[in-house]
């Protein structure tokens, strides 16, 4: 065990949280929770989403805001004076870079809403020093990032949370339900879509980067690039070198029904088709399809809903077509068809899947009780898996096999070779 | 506008016009003796007779397309009509889309009096001949169409007869700048014909130098088509679009560092043959020692390392 780890620090203030220890802790306003069992939280990356998280957290009452960190101080500002506002009403340190929140031991959890090239080191590095993660989706850039964390929680025992919020929903878990009650029979085929895809964003040129961000950290592990607005805040995810554009994005929310429902084995063959933008410097997918084949299962991936009954009204959907019926959903509804009848429930099917507390709270908890939460690292590991997959695929232009025992594509090393980018230097995806 | 069209075309033509049709950068379309490179709309639509291409049918539907498309060319070729003949040579065609491409009109003078919009060498129904040709029935007559990205240059017998911008044809807006060639089929009655020889085309896409410049092309689809040009060249792109990895301009930056991508991914393919494997990376390695910073050879480098793996 990592001396420095969270379950030691708990177990220790546990033991003395009546001794002069506990004091460094009576700075919280909320006496409902003892001190020792606040978790103290730290938020990296601060645009729109660790904004959120900043907001979802500070509002239990078991949690304190202990430390605030961007690369760029007009973001870190922002969020500090929103933090201090009524409301959230709380003081954090600041930082812009982030070793400083690895390197201190009374921080228990980091949220990571940094864009996706710093995901996994970010949570590799917060794991070893003995803190959970709440880390935004996508889980990485790379898979074998994402099997770098995987190592790194297991050795460090750490907790993990994707930040799929929707999955925490009342509908997906209905729908899961539904499915899995087996009224729609085996389901053979699955049809994903998003519309929309990335803009091509003009071509706008290189600038001087302002003083108040640290470009060359915001870079980090990703390759070198001269400073572009374009490329940074808001607009990163349309790049390969930091994201995978909208698909990649939006994949994590709704292939996550997928998974939840019947959880699919056997992947076995991957084929893109699409496009980049050209009225830009973007150069992730204008449009993607995609033809995952499954052991037992086709999955569907397009960029427009497919010609199913609602999906028509669905900017983001999934449809599952069993031997006995099908069922359309989107985050928040559900249509079923058995038969001749188009339902939004079958209430004679037994609720039988526990409801998430919510999905910062299910993390929480799992860091309280030292379990695991719904979107845990396994699970997000293998739901966000063939989305790399399809953008490799999308990449090189060719139809992939792929091994799903060895994870490794078949009869195609650059395929391979795409699993994985050497990072820039001094940074270097850590080894356990 | 119109003179300084004229002064590009001029320039133009003064680059590419210096040979002849035998000229090594032009190759035969056809080969006067059978159909290799083409694809018959209709069986019966064309026969080769003693090195000529001749319409044997009449009506729509029998033209004949090269089996390949073009973007930017220039074709040079010989026509002859009969007596009330019509036919046309088609450019950037889609067979299987309606309205896709043009037809450069060839024409036999007859009645009713065809305006300058439909006559030999206009762009027919949507850019009108500024210097009428001689259309003399019975006759062999040349013609040189040129297509620059955005500039289309007819010339009859020598004498350039239309000049289209063709960013200013409302009526050609957002259609493809690439296709089929295509030579009508008798348009007329039976009994009339049209008659080709001596087709040559200089395949400006497969030119390194003129495909950098696609890079910098203004229109998104034109820019697109470099890039497609440019992947399947293949090899000898690579040092030429490597260069571009210091360039300031955005689109031509973005799109080089796009094809050298596509260019390697092309090569590691597990069906691409050892010897264009070994072929682009070792140009993707000479490129590394003439890189400018260390971005661009980390770049490099990543890319060797996927055709290579």
């Amino acid at each position: 065990m990592n001396p420095d780890s969270k379950i030691g620090r708990r177990k220790f203030i546990r033991k003395t949280s009546l001794g002069i220890i506990g004091l460094p802790f009576l700075t919280s306003t909320s006496w409902k929770v003892a001190p020792s069992d606040k978790i103290r939280v730290a938020h990296i990356g601060l645009g729109g989403m660790g904004i959120q998280h900043m907001k979802w957290f500070s509002q239990f009452d078991d949690v304190e805001t202990v430390a605030l960190c961007d690369v760029d101080q007009l973001r870190l500002a922002e969020a500090y004076k929103q933090l201090s506002s009524p409301g959230m009403d709380a003081k954090a340190d600041t930082f812009t870079d982030f070793r400083y929140i690895i390197d201190r031991k009374d921080i228990d959890v980091i949220t990571c809403a940094t864009p996706d090239h710093w995901h996994a080191l970010i949570a590799i590095m917060a794991f070893s020093s003995g803190k959970d993660v709440y880390g935004e989706k996508p889980l990485s850039l790379f898979v074998e990032e994402g099997n770098r964390m995987k190592k790194a929680l297991d050795h460090n025992g750490s907790v993990f949370q994707l930040g799929t919020q929707i999955h925490a929903g009342e509908n997906y878990h209905r729908v899961a339900e539904i499915i899995q009650s087996g009224i729609l029979g085996k389901i053979h085929t699955v049809r994903l879509w998003k519309t929309g895809g990335s803009p091509g964003l003009g071509f706008p040129l290189n600038q001087a980067c302002p003083e108040t961000l640290d470009w060359n950290m915001w870079l980090g592990p990703a390759p070198y690039s001269d400073y572009n607005p374009a490329r940074c805040h808001l607009n990163y995810r349309y790049f390969f070198d930091y994201s995978g554009g909208v698909f990649a994005d939006f994949w994590c929310h709704i292939a996550d029904i997928m998974y939840m429902s019947i959880n699919p084995d056997g992947l076995y063959s991957i084929d893109s088709r699409g496009d980049i933008p050209k009225d830009g410097i973007a150069d992730t997918p204008e449009w993607i399809d995609v033809d995952f084949r499954y052991r037992d299962l086709d999955v569907f991936w397009t960029t427009i809903p497919p010609p199913v009954p609602g999906a028509d009204k669905m900017h983001i959907g999934a449809h599952f077509e069993g031997e006995k019926g099908t069922l359309t959903c989107d985050y928040a509804t559900k249509i079923i068809n058995t038969g001749n009848e188009s339902l939004s429930d079958i209430p004679e099917i037994p609720q039988t899947l526990p409801r998430s507390p919510g999905h910062q709270r299910n993390f929480l908890d799992a860091v309280k009780n030292r379990t695991q939460p719904e979107s845990n690292m396994e699970y997000s590991r293998k739901m966000t898996l063939p989305m790399h997959l399809a953008l490799i695929s999308f990449r090189l232009k060719r139809k992939l096999k792929w091994d799903s025992q060895a994870e490794q594509f078949t009869g195609d090393p650059a395929a391979n070779y795409l699993l994985s980018r050497m990072y820039r230097s001094p940074w270097t995806l850590p080894t356990i | 506008m119109k003179k300084h069209l004229l002064l590009i075309s001029c320039i133009v033509l003064l680059i590419t016009s210096t040979g002849s049709s035998q000229n090594s950068d032009f190759i035969p379309l056809f080969n006067g003796r059978d159909l290799t490179n083409w694809v018959l709309a209709a069986p019966e639509g064309f026969e080769v007779v003693l090195g000529e291409l001749i319409t044997r049918s009449h009506g729509p539907g029998t033209d004949i397309f090269t089996a390949k498309s073009y973007g930017n060319f220039i074709l040079r070729l010989e026509f002859l009509l009969s007596e009330v003949g019509n036919s046309g040579v088609f450019i950037w065609r889609n067979p299987s889309i309606q309205g896709n491409g043009f037809e450069v009109q060839l024409l036999a003078p007859w009645t009713p009096w065809r305006p300058d919009l439909y006559c030999t060498g206009s762009l027919y129904g949507h850019v009108a001949v500024t210097n009428r040709p001689d259309e003399t029935p019975g006759i062999w007559h040349s013609m040189e169409i040129i297509c620059d990205r955005k500039l289309v240059t007819v010339s009859v017998n020598g004498e350039v007869t239309t000049i289209a911008d063709i960013d200013t044809v409302e009526t050609l807006a957002g259609k493809p700048y690439t296709g089929l060639i295509g030579l009508q089929g008798n348009h007329g009655r039976k009994g009339q014909y049209a008659k080709f020889r001596n087709i040559y085309i200089r395949d400006l896409d497969a030119e390194p130098d003129y495909i950098i410049k696609g890079f910098y092309d203004k229109n998104d689809q034109r820019r697109k088509l470099a890039q497609i040009a440019a992947v399947n060249m293949g090899a000898k792109m690579v040092q030429p679009l490597a260069g571009m990895l210091s360039e300031e301009n955005p689109a031509a930056y973005s799109g080089a560092k796009q094809a050298l991508f596509d260019i390697a991914a092309k090569a590691s393919d597990p069906e691409c043959p050892e010897n264009i494997k070994k072929e682009v990376n070792a140009e993707v390695i000479k490129s590394i020692m003439n890189a400018s910073s260390d971005a661009e050879i980390n770049y490099l480098r990543w890319l060797s390392g996927l055709i290579t793996e």
